[in-house]
């Protein structure tokens, strides 16, 4: 069908936009990959090396602490650039290319679901960089496991991307912007059991942790890498899943009433 | 015909009156000008008109199409070139024009021929595979000029085109302008805050302030509301109130004459050269020593001057400017 064609071709340009900036400005790959890095080499190993004996396994579900933190740090990789990339859609629609296709005659839906997706791409891409410089720190880690954690680094990178989105259309100020780092991006992340097992947590927290929608990623994740899961597979898949897509449908539907300052 | 049509438009931000009740028209062909301070309510309009605010009260009418109930029919007739440079940096210039295109659901072959074309108009053909960053201001701007040509739109809109350029680069893009509506039919409607931008570049000016337009022509029939030419002189002491009579009472000479401030007296008159002798005879007699006199065709400031009794004012930064500064920064 003609529309349909038509209707594709916005969502695409504005994912290869988003994808050929990327592949353009290198600095910014090396900045988001050397950050995860440091992470697991000197957080990673260092950690590591004091749970060294025997019996600090079982915190960790019976593998050892690195194996542990790798998955979490590849799905730290990816929600930190996708949620930034999200929230990047306020300057980019107050004062950049986004402001110029917002009086185009096109489905706003479909041209921010294609950022989206652009943008998850991206995401997803610094995230498989990471997650190969990771076997080579931890050549044990699960080869099996790594198409679904390919979907799954997928999911995580969709779902903040949108969530990014839906938050950036609520904040007007950059110290709006500084807020919603300390007080949004950072909890979600350590809630997460990126670095610590929510096994263990206090019951407070581990409350925060079922609210946290990264948590259902680290899990799968972790499942993917070690075979070692808090929840079931099957049930944080369908939460990853569920949470991707209700995220996707809140941010586009945001966006299509957007007006600007 | 007219292919803007505003009737009574009002935007209100809270309790602010960005635009207070506004009504014009834009014939089909023209170069219009929308001249003000900054924070006049120019940018409100335009983004109004080009369907990114709904207006508090009033209507608007592009194309023919209401902005508010056909905002899709009023978008497919226009293009729109923002004060900020919208341009993707990272990008080439091709590029950029191509996601534009694309985004305007062109076929490939037509867009393909269009670029051409485009780049050629604005002389950046050899620029076309560069990244934008590596651009100068008046190339991203001819390059923005061009983008927003792409899809063949009936009215072009320009939102301060030439803020923060040099004065050369300034009278070229305006030749570009001057072009584009002899070369492609397309009539232009712009925003800014010079007033020789106004002046050597548009057919007809509104002049807006506060919100309000106060005056609407062609930019010589504006100036010459304020007199064929005009004479400021600047006096010695301030001026007593029996001065001022005084000059009046004598001053046959001048069509209108005005205190600008304690010390500075503007007449408007026809014949410059013949008045000025006439004023010194006069203030002599008065006793009021002059210190300096100035002469010159009314501008379109003078305009201004004369309508508010003010010049151009400085706004305050918004949180959105610092935004705006941060994000400049950042790239």
């Amino acid at each position: 069908m003609f529309g349909v064609k038509e209707a594709l071709n916005s969502t695409y340009v504005m994912w290869y936009r988003q994808v050929k900036r990327f592949i353009r400005a290198r600095s910014r790959l090396v900045g988001s990959i050397a950050q995860p890095l440091v992470w697991m080499i000197f957080f990673g190993v260092g950690f590591a090396s004091s749970f060294r004996l025997q019996g600090y396994q079982k915190i960790f579900g019976g593998v050892d602490y690195l194996s542990f933190l790798i998955p979490g740090v590849v799905v730290m990789a990816v929600f930190f650039t996708s949620f930034t990339a999200g929230i990047s859609v306020i300057w980019d629609k107050e004062f950049g290319f986004l402001k110029e296709v917002l009086v185009a005659p096109t489905s706003r839906t479909l041209l921010i679901f294609g950022r989206a997706l652009g943008d998850s791409t991206v995401a997803a891409i610094q995230g498989f960089i990471v997650l190969a410089l990771a076997y080579l720190l931890v050549p044990n880690l699960s080869m099996m496991g790594i198409p679904l954690l390919i979907l799954t680094v997928f999911l995580v990178a969709l779902s903040f991307t949108s969530l990014g989105i839906v938050l950036a259309s609520k904040i007007r100020s950059m110290e709006g912007f500084q807020l919603l780092m300390t007080f949004i991006a950072m909890p979600i992340l350590f809630l997460s059991g990126a670095f610590f097992p929510v096994k263990t947590m206090p019951e407070w927290m581990k409350i925060l942790a079922f609210l946290d929608p990264l948590t259902y990623g680290v899990d799968v994740a972790r499942v993917a890498l070690t075979g070692v899961g808090f929840f079931p597979l099957t049930l944080s898949f369908i939460v990853l899943l569920g949470l991707t897509v209700a995220f996707t449908v809140f941010a586009t539907c945001v966006f299509r009433k957007v007006g600007i300052e | 015909m007219s292919v803007v049509e505003i009737n009574g438009l009002t935007k209100k931000f809270g309790d602010v009156l960005a635009v207070n009740n506004i009504s014009f028209k834009v014939e089909k062909g023209e170069i219009f000008g929308f001249l003000g301070p900054n924070g006049a309510g120019k940018t409100t309009t335009l983004n109004i008109l080009v369907t990114l605010l709904k207006p508090t009260k009033g209507t608007a009418k592009v194309a023919g199409y209401d902005v508010v109930k056909s905002p899709s029919k009023v978008r497919e007739k226009i293009g729109v070139v923002f004060q900020d440079i919208t341009l993707d940096r990272e990008l080439t210039g091709k590029e950029n024009l191509w996601i534009h295109g694309k985004v305007y659901k062109m076929d490939s072959v037509r867009l393909k021929k269009r670029m051409e074309e485009l780049l050629a108009f604005t002389e950046l053909e050899k620029w076309a595979d560069v990244q934008v960053k590596k651009y100068s201001g008046g190339m991203m701007r001819r390059l923005e000029i061009a983008r927003a040509l792409v899809h063949n739109p009936e009215i072009l809109f320009l939102d301060e085109p030439t803020l923060g350029l040099d004065p050369q680069t300034r009278v070229h893009v305006w030749d570009y302008i001057k072009k584009l509506r002899e070369e492609k039919e397309v009539t232009v409607f712009l925003t800014t805050h010079y007033m020789d931008e106004a002046e050597k570049l548009c057919d007809r000016v509104a002049i807006i302030d506060n919100g309000k337009i106060i005056s609407i022509g062609k930019p010589e029939d504006l100036t010459h509301l304020v007199g064929l030419e005009v004479v400021y002189v600047k006096i010695e002491n301030n001026l007593k109130p029996e001065n001022l009579l005084q000059i009046s009472a004598n001053g046959k000479f001048a069509d209108d004459i005005k205190i600008m401030d304690d010390k500075t007296i503007r007449f408007s008159v026809k014949n410059a050269s013949e008045t000025i002798p006439k004023i010194f005879e006069n203030f002599q007699r008065i006793g009021v020593k002059i210190l300096e006199v100035k002469y010159h065709k009314p501008t379109l400031e003078d305009v201004f001057l004369h309508l508010t009794g003010k010049s151009l004012r400085e706004e305050e930064a918004t949180p959105l400017d610092q935004i705006r500064t941060y994000h400049m920064r950042r790239r």
